[in-house]
């Protein structure tokens, strides 16, 4: 049976009574699906993932993650969420290993061993675990954080631009770690893109999100026919459009 | 109680403090060198000031008492002052007349008038010698002092001359000293409590407020790990995937506090040694015991004290640490606490908080740093029991503000300030 991992229901985000930046976004993610939300700069993606993250309160609206309150008790809740933000670096100064052992303990994980043993498996570091993270190149690095995020098998992986900067060789790397990590864990994604081929390649269903609000949704080869379009891109254009956007 | 997850989140603080051999060695050495290289420098720099002095005898004469059957010649004060002003490393040239004090070259001038030799052999005068010192020349009122000693000396010695005289003139026996300084006072050193004490402990008075100076060392250094730690962390991009952990952000902000406390401990106790070898050269220049002057249970004291001012310091500054946008910012808030707390420890270096009226003590002791410098102060005045006492209520005063503080922090505030 499909379960819900992540419901999302109207929920909303004012910074100091001023910016409303998240405006009622909904959606919720099943077990064993990668959700993209899709949007331009300021669009309100980074706002959303961070409140599914607990890392910041929303305004209103509730979230649940594997039936865990988020608002409520954040705590508890991040244990079953796995978060990688898009700007995110590491301890220059500690080993990929090291890294890889400060978060299975810092997650309480009863078998550290083995977790940091998949992590290792899963950021295909190999030797150069060994070596300091700073010294790592961009690539390496993504990887071995996505490896933080993902060894310990979170129900929900909300991965906030988990290419942005990357080349082209190292973006393919982090994309199929992504995928193959899913079909072996059966564990759930929620990610933002700007890349239309990294979303068509990794994601079962999507939604497009513009100033705060979800404007459309489905699976990827719905939103196309939807908008009879070949391919994301375009149909990411016209749904902008539709609704009185960037021209 | 230390949980796991602390003692996870202080792993990787205390092992990133490690490896950040920069740091460390800036906090170890610093402190370390600084007292023993002011004070060895100082006293090199002091040496090498060159002084110049010009001797004027505008007096130029020998006179005879014969009453008192006494001889006096300018010329022989000169050629001795001249002699012992040398023997002090200080540059002397004999000028014609007092024109000389117009030449910048000259830091001082020494000018024995007209009539001195009358004046200083008579029984009803008494002769001058003037002193001309440039204004702002440090080195200057030193060679001063020495001049008013060689002085002194010849005065005391005329003196002397002079009484012998009126004994053999009357016929009795007259001591000196008994005409000359017929009421004299001198002072024995005692303890607290009238104790009879060992002369050091006028210098193990000053050790202690040396110490207390010395916490202004260690405070800077802590608070600019805690903003590195915290800011640090956030421009470098690695505290929202912390955050994102199931720690609460007061944990978090814990461990970090406590890394920077350690690092401010290990600053203090390197501000100790450094001490401990300028107060060890100093017992030896002054032949004084150095067992005396240092006391191992003042020492325990001042590395306790100095634990909970860093940690009363950083809980001060956090909240306003982790609302700024960068460690600049952050810099300039934290500068502002920390400039209170070197007030304070300035001030304790010269002033004796414990004798402060009640009126004047009660509000300070809502300060901290007010306790941190009488735990130190009350302690070598042998008032024990009060020197805990201040320990106690520094260290509940900063688990209390740190628990304050905590509460006030905020993972959205943390994240959102950098935006």
């Amino acid at each position: 049976m499909v379960r819900e991992v992540l419901i999302v229901e109207d929920i909303h985000k004012i910074y100091d009574g001023k910016v409303h930046a998240v405006k009622g976004v909904s959606f919720r993610v099943h077990s064993g699906e990668i959700f993209g939300l899709i949007g331009p700069n300021g669009a309100g993606k980074t706002t959303t993932l961070r409140m599914i993250a607990t890392l910041l309160k929303p305004t209103r609206g509730s979230i649940f993650v594997n039936g865990v309150d988020v608002v409520k008790d954040p705590i508890n809740a991040r244990k079953y969420i796995g978060y990688l933000p898009e700007e995110a670096d590491v301890y220059t100064r500690l080993t990929g290993y090291e890294h890889l052992l400060f978060y299975a303990r810092l997650y309480d994980i009863e078998n550290v061993e083995e977790t940091v043993r998949f992590g290792a498996k899963l950021s295909g570091l190999g030797d150069d675990l060994e070596r300091r993270a700073g010294e790592y190149s961009k690539g390496m690095k993504r990887r071995l954080l996505l490896a933080l995020v993902l060894m310990r098998k979170p129900h929900l992986a909300i991965l906030d631009e988990p290419t942005s900067g990357l080349d082209v060789y190292a973006s393919v790397r982090v994309r199929r770690m992504i995928k193959k990590y899913v079909s072996e864990t059966g564990s759930s994604v929620v990610l933002s893109s700007h890349n239309m081929l990294e979303v068509e390649y990794l994601c079962d269903r999507i939604a497009f999100i513009h100033n705060g609000r979800i404007i459309d949704s489905g699976s990827v080869e719905e939103v196309k026919e939807r908008y009879n379009v070949l391919n994301l891109e375009e149909a990411f254009v016209s749904a902008i459009e539709r609704v009185g956007g960037r021209k | 109680m230390i949980t796991g997850e602390m003692k996870t989140l202080l792993w990787k603080e205390l092992l990133d403090l490690y490896r950040d051999r920069k740091t460390l060695f800036t906090s170890i050495l610093l402190p370390l060198i600084s007292l023993p290289l002011i004070g060895l420098m100082g006293l090199a720099l002091i040496e090498q000031q060159t002084v110049n002095i010009a001797i004027v005898d505008l007096d130029r004469e020998t006179y005879t008492n014969n009453l008192l059957n006494i001889t006096l010649s300018s010329k022989w004060i000169v050629e001795n002052l001249t002699r012992y002003l040398e023997r002090y490393g200080y540059n002397v040239t004999i000028a014609e007349n007092r024109d000389v004090v117009e030449n910048p070259r000259i830091d001082l001038a020494v000018i024995v008038p007209e009539g001195f030799t009358v004046n200083a052999s008579s029984l009803n005068s008494t002769a001058k010698i003037i002193v001309l010192r440039k204004a702002g020349v440090q080195a200057a009122a030193r060679a001063e002092a020495t001049i008013y000693s060689i002085i002194d000396y010849f005065s005391q010695n005329i003196s002397d001359a002079k009484i012998n005289a009126l004994s053999r003139l009357l016929n009795t026996t007259i001591k000196p000293e008994a005409l000359r300084k017929p009421v004299s006072a001198y002072t024995r050193i005692v303890g607290t409590f009238g104790q009879k004490v060992s002369p050091e402990i006028v210098y193990r008075n000053m050790f202690a407020r040396i110490l207390v100076l010395g916490f202004s060392f260690v405070v800077t250094p802590a608070a600019s790990f805690v903003i590195d730690g915290i800011i640090g962390e956030r421009e470098r991009k690695t505290i929202e995937l912390l955050l994102a952990a199931p720690v609460s952000p007061q944990t978090v902000i814990w461990a970090k506090l406590i890394a920077a406390t350690i690092l401010g401990l290990i600053t203090a106790l390197a501000d100790i040694a450094g001490l401990l070898v300028y107060m060890a050269s100093f017992s030896l220049a002054l032949g004084v015991s150095f067992t005396l002057i240092v006391d191992p249970l003042l020492i325990g004291l001042h590395a306790i004290t100095a634990f909970f001012t860093i940690l009363v310091t950083i809980s001060i500054a956090l909240p306003f640490i982790t609302r700024t946008r960068g460690i600049r910012s952050a810099s300039n808030i934290v500068g502002i606490v920390t400039i209170v707390a070197l007030i304070f420890f300035f001030t304790g270096f010269y002033v004796d908080y414990i004798k402060l009226p009640g009126d004047v003590l009660t509000p300070l002791y809502l300060i901290p740093y007010t306790h941190s410098i009488l735990v130190i102060q009350a302690y070598i005045l042998g008032y024990t029991l009060r020197s805990f006492l201040h320990i106690l209520v520094l260290a509940i005063a900063s688990i209390v503000i740190l628990y304050i503080a905590s509460r006030t922090v905020n993972t959205e505030k943390i994240l959102t300030a950098q935006s």
